[in-house]
């Protein structure tokens, strides 16, 4: 074998593959459950998986970023509420500020970056564990929300008065199937995989997250990683919020709720530790679509909600168990 | 002051102790402004105080019924309203109301959070002499002056017999519902099916459940949409919903034709009625706030009139047509 | 002859092809303190794991009384009158004295913990040790002293009659060892007996009766008090052939490359002492200087403290190449040429779920990095070349580390550092868990490096290592610098005195 060949595979861990098992069965079972019109498999219909992808986008661009904090060994809860501050703000800052788009897009990805901010330093400063810091930031940020917007839904409406229409670009579609969201979904994967895998950031971060206290020892900026992984998260949940907010024409300081739940049972099901340093952001986009392929399926068979809930449970449980074993 | 109020009332001495220990922190607002309210009054009644308990403030609905509420009161010179917010919190709500007993306010208006935990204070107060205006929720029992609420099953009815009346007795028809157990959702739902049940070329083909929530609506009328070729039209149980479905079929290129109505029609640029004057909504039915009627209420009582048990406030039929009037609606 | 309460004989155990005891005997006469000394693995904690049921033993027997018993666990050795205070003491912080005293063993009225009577019954076990303590404070509240007394008393509520300690001088005080002294004279005088594992030789002449050495796992041999003394002690424990010697042994003196003055550290341990006081050195080029000291005598505190893990007090004075350095942190080190290979490989040294390559570059990532990317054939190269300088036994550079042995794991370590070209490197037990014939190729790498011109601080408890490597010796006893010694002046014997007994001079200066 050369050295090459056995670096990919170095790479790729098992339990990704094991992932892709998942993934496959799901995919499999959907097709074998899909209602069938004139011959074809609605579930296998381009349109239809392409409102897939538009349907998982938001918690998956979020399940990216919680990969991040997930890898460096920490967790952020708070994401649910950025995604609702950051729709709200946008939706206040088109329809009652009366600003572009590219302004409102700057605005509010840097006021995600800002709650990042903050949640890194008192990590790192307080020396507190992210579950509270995050924690306390999901009732602050929602609280913000609740304060930009006042405490209601901001419509949407463009035209004369209202919205530029270039912001209705990021809810859209390009050409007749694929939505923008999808687009930005799958943008964000592949540039975080750029950055886990090829830059010294990613490594760092995946140092960190198996090994802080050796990695500290070999003059890894710690604080420095911490800070840079909780920043992406509140980023990428403030763009998925912008997203929210162009697909729904609302900014509403009640979304998002149980997002942070959504986007860590993605990252878990993509094969990435809770405890730190393993994990790929492939699979994240895997598990994020294990979660929303479940979703269409029960719903294009109109299951009733109750059963919905029940069978999701098990059929997330059977996923991880697939992708562990081996 | 406060020790006077409490001798006048043997019972409410009696609770007074624990009303105060347990509530000082989270009543202390509303016991501020009552105390204003009071020495003003002179406690000789030529102003009357009305406590006002309202479940949470977080729904746009509610904040309607405040807001009609307060606009109502206003008018009435003899009249003054202290408000406390429950937060959605059954205990808060207890503390609230055991604060406005404490103080011996007039009279009770209350919008419960549940009905099971707060029926225990307010027939307390009830039977404490203060008379007791209940809006939208009931309580068990009948320990109460009036009761003002919307009938859900009638509104959902209303909407069944306009949506048979668009789809001319024929079509297929995809229900939104609301969170699974509430009781609006299961109103809203058997009274819809009632009045359609009536046509037999109407045919329910899905009935998916998205929360109440709009990001859920949309995701659940893709789907019904996909699954279902032709749909005429979709039911959601509240306007948020409605509008899911509206952003799902336009996204579908399949709005052409479909039909979609609500429940709620909220005032306002953010509300149910500017959707259906948008054309994005092809009904909404108004899901009455009772604010105005709450007032109107009041008033009676503390005039010594007699007002009836119950009282029904009527839905309304929002189109194309009247929408520009609801949304200025007080 | 005397009859034994408790005796060995014979005792053997293996450890995974290690033979940790050999053929080992100890007898504890009734109302005795018996001594058990040894070096770092000498195996006295082995034997006392076995009398206390933690272990059993491969060969040999235990009597009890003079019978033969079999002594399956520690809950047997509890029912047979054994108990053991570890040096960690076995207490739940948040409960109080008389809980601890009774844990496990609550006396119960109608189902509820009878409060009042473990009260009084801790409070009636605490005076007979002589010793004031209110029953119901929690543990917590008190001093590790006060703790230890609790230990005690909680081995006396079970009636044992064998009281094994193993290092229960550590963390306390001069006043308070003198305290435990005293509770030990009553409890002997009460008909108990002790076994008592030291390093402390001035402290084991004050209760110690008799002694039994140990080395290598062997019994050496055994000693009445009062016919023995701390240097005779000191030879019975050491006595063994040094088996490495160190290829060339010309001075290899270059200039001064770090100067260490009034070293003292911030954090203060358990005794209230600080961890390092006053510590002043210098180190030259090429010159590998060792570090000898007792568990706990602050050598892994001293090359942390240089290396910017902990922080010193502002008295302290680093000179780097003749220039004055102060390093707040571990990058600041690394910065200033300074490399760290720590004790714990696994938990410091590495990551251990990353592949060698991605290990050997993490400290010095920056070389291979252009825009924030990884230029990963360059980083790949230069991993391959230390690999194979090293000599490295791994499939790959992208083989995880996870799976190598000790010595190539450690080689991975080294690898990582020399990369960061450092002009000091300090090392922690470098050959801590490696098998013979690491050992052998790490000493290697070590004289290369300081051959190389590299000045390396070599901290080891394996004192023949220590010796065959040194130009010098600097020995730390709690926290201070006992004697420095040169390589030809340099004995186990005289380490050992100073690391033990600590430098006559000063001590009574002080």
């Amino acid at each position: 074998m050369t050295l090459l060949g056995e670096r990919r595979i170095g790479r790729v861990k098992l339990s990704q593959l094991q992932a892709f098992l998942g993934l496959i069965v799901v995919f499999i079972l959907a097709c074998v459950f899909s209602p069938v019109r004139r011959g074809e498999l609605i579930f296998l219909d381009p349109g239809n998986l392409t409102d897939i992808l538009r349907q998982v986008s938001e918690k998956g661009i979020i399940a990216v970023g919680m990969t991040f904090v997930i890898l460096a060994g920490g967790i952020d809860l708070s994401v649910g509420s950025v995604l609702a501050f950051a729709a709200s703000l946008s939706a206040v800052m088109l329809m009652r500020g009366g600003y572009g788009t590219p302004e409102t897009l700057l605005a509010v990805l840097a006021a995600g970056l800002l709650i990042g901010a903050v949640n890194a330093l008192v990590i790192t400063k307080g020396r507190i564990q992210s579950f509270i810091v995050t924690l306390a930031m999901m009732s602050g940020a929602r609280g913000l929300a609740r304060l930009v917007s006042g405490g209601s839904g901001v419509e949407i409406g463009y035209g004369a008065g209202g919205a530029p229409q270039s912001f209705s670009v990021l809810g859209g579609k390009l050409g007749q199937f694929v939505p923008v969201p999808a687009l930005i979904f799958l943008a964000t994967v592949a540039i975080a995989w750029v950055g886990l895998n090829k830059t010294r950031f990613g490594r760092y971060v995946h140092a960190v997250g198996s090994n802080e206290t050796a990695s500290r020892l070999s003059g890894v900026g710690v604080d420095w990683v911490k800070f840079g992984v909780f920043s992406i998260c509140s980023l990428l949940a403030a763009l998925a919020g912008i997203i929210h907010c162009a697909q729904l024409e609302q900014g509403n300081p009640n979304d998002g709720v149980a997002y942070e739940l959504d986007a860590i049972a993605a990252v878990v099901i993509g094969g990435t530790s809770l405890s730190g340093g393993t994990g790929t952001v492939v699979g994240t986009l895997v598990g994020t679509l294990i979660i929303g392929i479940i979703n269409n399926i029960l719903g294009l068979n109109n299951v009733d909600a109750n059963v919905q809930l029940l069978l999701k449970g098990i059929i997330i449980i059977g996923a991880v168990l697939l992708q562990r074993r081996g | 002051m406060k020790a006077n109020l409490t001798t006048k009332d043997g019972q409410a001495r009696q609770n007074s102790r624990r009303a105060f220990l347990g509530n000082l922190s989270l009543a202390l607002p509303a016991s501020l402004l009552l105390t204003s309210a009071c020495n003003r009054g002179g406690g000789q009644g030529d102003k009357f105080v009305i406590g006002f308990s309202q479940a949470n403030k977080a729904e746009p609905w509610r904040t309607w019924m405040d807001d009609t509420l307060m606009k109502e009161a206003g008018k009435q010179p003899k009249i003054e309203i202290a408000y406390a917010d429950a937060q959605q919190d059954n205990s808060k709500q207890v503390a609230d109301v055991e604060n406005f007993l404490r103080q011996r306010v007039d009279l009770l208006i209350i919008s419960p959070n549940e009905a099971k935990p707060l029926t225990g204070i307010v027939k307390r107060v009830y039977e404490s002499g203060i008379p007791v205006i209940i809006l939208d929720r009931s309580i068990e029992g009948d320990s109460y002056t009036t009761f003002i609420g919307a009938n859900n099953r009638e509104i959902g009815r209303a909407a069944g017999e306009y949506a048979a009346q668009l789809l001319g007795g024929k079509g297929s028809v995809v229900e939104i519902k609301g969170l699974p157990g509430s009781t609006p959702a299961i109103d809203r739902s058997a009274g819809f099916r009632e009045a359609v049940a009536a046509h037999s070329g109407i045919k329910i083909v899905a009935d998916p459940v998205a929360d109440w929530l709009r990001d859920k609506g949309r995701e659940q009328a893709e789907a019904a949409l996909r699954a279902n070729e032709k749909i005429d039209l979709v039911y959601g149980h509240n306007d948020p919903m409605a509008m899911g479905a509206y952003l799902a079929a336009t996204a579908m290129n399949r709005a052409e034709g479909l039909k979609i109505i609500g429940i709620d029609g909220l005032p306002g640029t953010e509300g149910g009625a500017k959707a259906v004057l948008d054309g994005k909504l092809d009904a909404t039915f108004l899901y009455p706030n009772c604010g105005k009627e709450a007032i109107e209420t009041a008033v009676k009582i503390l005039n010594k009139e007699r007002a009836p048990k119950t009282i029904t406030p009527p839905t309304a039929r929002i189109t194309k047509e009247n929408a520009a009037q609801f949304i200025k609606s007080e | 002859m005397m009859s034994y309460v408790l005796e060995a004989r014979g005792i053997g155990k293996h450890f995974a092809g290690v033979q940790a005891l050999d053929g080992v005997s100890f007898g504890l006469c009734q109302g005795a303190v018996h001594a058990v000394v040894g070096e770092n693995g000498a195996g006295k904690s082995t034997l006392m794991k076995i009398l206390s049921g933690v272990y059993r033993a491969d060969a040999g027997e235990i009597l009890l009384d003079g019978e033969v018993v079999e002594i399956a666990d520690p809950s047997a050795a509890e029912a047979s009158g054994i108990a053991i205070i570890h040096q960690e003491l076995n207490l739940v912080p948040a409960l109080s004295v008389a809980e601890n005293v009774f844990l496990g063993r609550e006396p119960t009225r109608f189902g509820f913990i009878d409060r009042r009577k473990i009260e009084r019954d801790a409070g009636a076990l605490l005076d007979r040790l002589g010793h004031r303590l209110d029953p119901r404070r929690t543990v917590e509240s008190l001093k590790v002293s006060d703790q230890q007394v609790v230990e005690i008393a909680k081995t006396l509520s079970l009636n044992a009659r064998v009281l094994i300690m193993d290092e229960p001088t550590t963390a306390l005080a001069a006043d308070d060892v003198e305290r435990l002294f005293g509770i030990i004279r009553t409890l002997v005088s009460a008909g108990a007996s002790v076994v008592y594992i030291s390093h402390k030789m001035d402290e084991l002449f004050r209760i110690a009766d008799e002694f039994t050495v140990l080395r290598d796992g062997k019994m050496i041999g055994h000693r009445e008090a009062n016919e023995t003394t701390p240097n005779d002690l000191v030879r019975m424990m050491v006595g063994r052939e040094v088996s490495y010697t160190r290829m060339d042994v010309e001075a290899r003196s270059g200039e001064e490359l770090l100067r260490v003055e009034n070293l003292s550290s911030h954090e203060i341990d358990a005794t209230g002492r600080r961890r390092l006081t006053d510590i002043g050195f210098s180190l030259r080029t090429g010159e590998i200087l060792g570090v000898a000291g007792l568990m706990g005598a602050g050598r892994t505190q001293l090359l942390e403290s240089l290396f910017g893990v902990h922080e010193t007090t502002n008295e302290t004075r680093i000179t780097l190449n003749g220039k004055p350095r102060t390093i707040g942190d571990p990058r600041a080190a690394i910065k200033a040429g300074i490399a760290f290979v720590p004790e714990d490989r696994k938990a410091q040294g590495l990551v251990l779920d990353m592949n060698v390559c991605d290990n050997i570059t993490l400290a010095r990532l920056e070389r291979f990095t252009r825009f924030g990317f990884v230029q990963e054939r360059r980083e790949e190269r230069a991993a391959n070349e230390y690999v194979q300088r090293l000599g490295v036994r791994t499939p790959n550079t992208r083989a995880p580390t996870m799976n190598l042995s000790g010595g190539n794991q450690q080689k991975v370590v080294l690898a990582k550092w020399l990369l960061t070209s450092p002009k000091i490197l300090l090392l922690d037990e470098p050959t801590k868990g490696i098998d013979v014939k690491g050992k052998a190729e790490i000493y290697r790498l070590i004289e290369e490096l300081a051959a190389s011109g590299l000045g390396i601080i070599l901290v080891s408890s394996e004192l023949p290592e220590l010796l065959a490597l040194s130009d010098r010796i600097i020995v730390l006893h709690e926290g201070a610098i006992a004697g420095t010694l040169e390589r030809s002046e340099a004995t186990e014997e005289r380490i050992i005195e100073l690391a033990t007994i600590g430098d006559e001079e000063t001590r009574e200066v002080a």
